[in-house]
């Protein structure tokens, strides 16, 4: 391949990049992250454009390749516990529980946001791969299945404990109004 | 209808409930309490909402930068890096390994006869034994690392070809050794069979395009089977490193267990359904880029033809009652002793070793929908260092090596 071909790769992937740096932010959940998911899933969708060749749609298959690596980021993270250590649930909990204002006013305020971001880090990394594609994405269970490649009843159930965890940690702000 | 449970709440707030859809509609209706739990979760998750669409930082120079920055670094040394990146470099690895075989497991043999005399020579007794145990491995890398997971290029098919060719290299070369024997034609059957395998790889295969999932429940099924019959044989394997005696008994028992009429139909009959199950899934299971498909894919190839060689031996050959017979005998236990029954270590300890990763890569798929990442994680690794060292007792009991008679 040659400088040809690169250029030729980055104008193709170039309308889908603000697409794919999104999922990779929702996934991640910091923009240091998002970024370095993009450059990863960029590099890989290139050294593997020939598995593209013949298949229908290029955003599919570029998000398919942003949230594995996506995944493979988040794990690689969890090896190194001095960056992005995931909050034990019992913190925020605890946190939660400590306030209570308006909920109306809450959900758009940026500690609610703070709330949700440390809620999800208390996920796996499949299970926050998986809630963001069926929660923030809307794709179906069998999509993610096939997406991230385990089987549907795994997906469910990645799923049913990243709900369980958003519960625990977000609903002592509703029980207290 | 009974009350509903959080999971099903969650799969009816994501509209994933299928046909239940109306009756848990209704059910919400006309119960409260249901119907309380279920705003109780809707409130919360609708209150979690995606971080807003921002625009990806213009840094495309940057990527470019960085991409022209990887490649050269993916281009360049260490010299054995454009070896198996290249598909010409993969196929050449994945051929040589049943070229060689052959060889494998007579240095194999010449090193276990200098470390009888030179202790220092132990470590090239490990060094060929890996060497002779190489071929399933490098089926693996070579099928991770291919470019496409499609196979109407003849330059994919053969890539695939050697590679099944690399993983089944053990038993198959018992069998062939076997027939080549009776003809007396040495090695040039075993290489008649290498070129045969490459020429299959020009014809175009015909397309598995129907859905394996009906194949797969019946390969699960009669796996289960196979599964309490070989942990069984395996487990006394691993006893004979610690007590040739108890070894014994259990064989004993074993044996009178699995040839009762009624045992052994189930036994070849699972196996059969297991080769044609697997045979019908073709390919499927194959695909570039993914290590845990691609080794439970190769381990299923080993095993079939391990099971083949193994549990058909006497039905493939006219005097099963001869001193050489395919199957090793389960009671020779010094297998380093002699050429040919060297050949037999390598096919035995991937028998062992293919088994523990099919079983245990589907068992871990299985474990994810039960348990959270993490404990599987940890599971995982448990379950290799007991895999490992089932796998080592095994071969140290194979070389000869008891701690008590």
């Amino acid at each position: 391949m040659n400088d040809g071909d690169l250029e030729a790769f980055l104008s193709l992937v170039e309308r889908h990049r603000r697409y794919m740096y999104n999922l990779a932010l929702r996934i991640t959940g910091n923009e240091q992250d998002a970024k370095d998911v993009i450059q990863e899933s960029l590099l890989n969708a290139y050294l593997h454009l020939e598995q593209f060749e013949r298949r229908a749609d290029l955003r599919t298959w570029l998000n398919r390749i942003v949230v594995n690596c996506a995944l493979d980021h988040l794990r690689g993270l969890r090896r190194r516990p001095d960056r992005n250590d995931p909050r034990p649930l019992s913190d925020v909990v605890d946190t939660a529980a400590s306030s209570s204002p308006d909920p109306e006013r809450l959900v758009t305020s940026a500690d609610w946001r703070r709330q949700v971001s440390a809620a999800m880090n208390t996920m796996s990394p499949l299970e926050r791969v998986t809630f963001t594609l069926r929660h923030f994405e809307g794709c179906s269970i069998n999509e993610i299945a096939q997406t991230v490649g385990i089987g549907n009843n795994a997906a469910k159930q990645h799923i049913f404990r990243a709900v369980r965890k958003i519960r625990l940690a977000l609903e002592p702000h509703w029980s207290g109004q | 209808m009974s009350h509903l449970s959080d999971d099903e709440f969650v799969l009816h707030y994501y509209g994933e409930d299928g046909s239940r859809i109306v009756a848990t509609e209704r059910h919400l209706r006309s119960c409260a309490q249901c119907a309380r739990a279920y705003e109780a979760l809707a409130r919360t998750l609708s209150a979690v909402t995606p971080p807003e669409f921002v625009e990806a930082a213009d840094d495309l120079p940057a990527i470019r930068q960085l991409l022209h920055d990887r490649l050269r670094g993916q281009q360049s040394p260490p010299a054995v890096r454009p070896l198996l990146e290249g598909e010409a470099g993969l196929m050449a690895l994945v051929w040589l390994v049943p070229v060689l075989y052959p060889l494998s497991f007579q240095a194999l043999f010449s090193s276990a006869r200098f470390a009888q005399e030179h202790i220092v020579g132990m470590p090239l007794v490990a060094l060929t034994l890996m060497w002779a145990c190489g071929g399933p491995f490098v089926a693996v890398l070579a099928l991770t690392r291919m470019a496409v997971d499609r196979f109407e290029r003849a330059s994919t098919r053969l890539l695939v070809c050697g590679a099944l060719m690399a993983a089944i290299s053990p038993p198959l070369f018992l069998v062939v050794s076997r027939v080549s024997l009776s003809l007396n034609l040495g090695l040039w059957l075993w290489y008649s069979a290498i070129a045969l395998a490459s020429l299959i790889a020009l014809f175009r295969w015909p397309k598995t395009s129907h859905s394996t999932a009906r194949f797969l429940y019946v390969h699960r099924l009669s796996a289960l089977v196979l599964t309490v019959f070989v942990s069984a044989h395996i487990i006394n394997q691993a006893f004979a490193f610690f007590s040739l005696s108890l070894y014994t008994m259990m064989r004993s028992i074993m044996r009178v267990a699995s040839q009762q009429p009624a045992m052994y139909t189930l036994i070849v009959g699972s196996v059969a359904i297991q080769m044609a199950t697997g045979a019908a899934m073709g390919m499927k299971r194959v695909r570039a880029g993914a290590l845990a498909r691609n080794l439970q894919a190769v381990s299923g190839w080993y095993l079939a033809a391990f099971l083949l060689t193994h549990v058909f031996s006497a039905l493939l050959f006219s005097q099963p009652q001869a001193a050489t017979t395919v199957a090793p005998s389960v009671n020779q236990f010094d297998l380093l002793a002699g050429p040919r029954s060297t050949a037999q270590l390598p096919y035995l300890l991937l028998g062992v070793a293919a088994f523990l990763f099919h079983v245990g890569i589907y068992a871990r798929l299985a474990a994810l929908v039960y348990l959270a990442e993490a404990s599987v994680r940890r599971l995982s690794y448990a379950a290799m260092f007991v895999g490992t060292t089932v796998v080592l007792t095994v071969g140290l009991a194979l070389c000869g090596i008891h701690l008590t008679r």
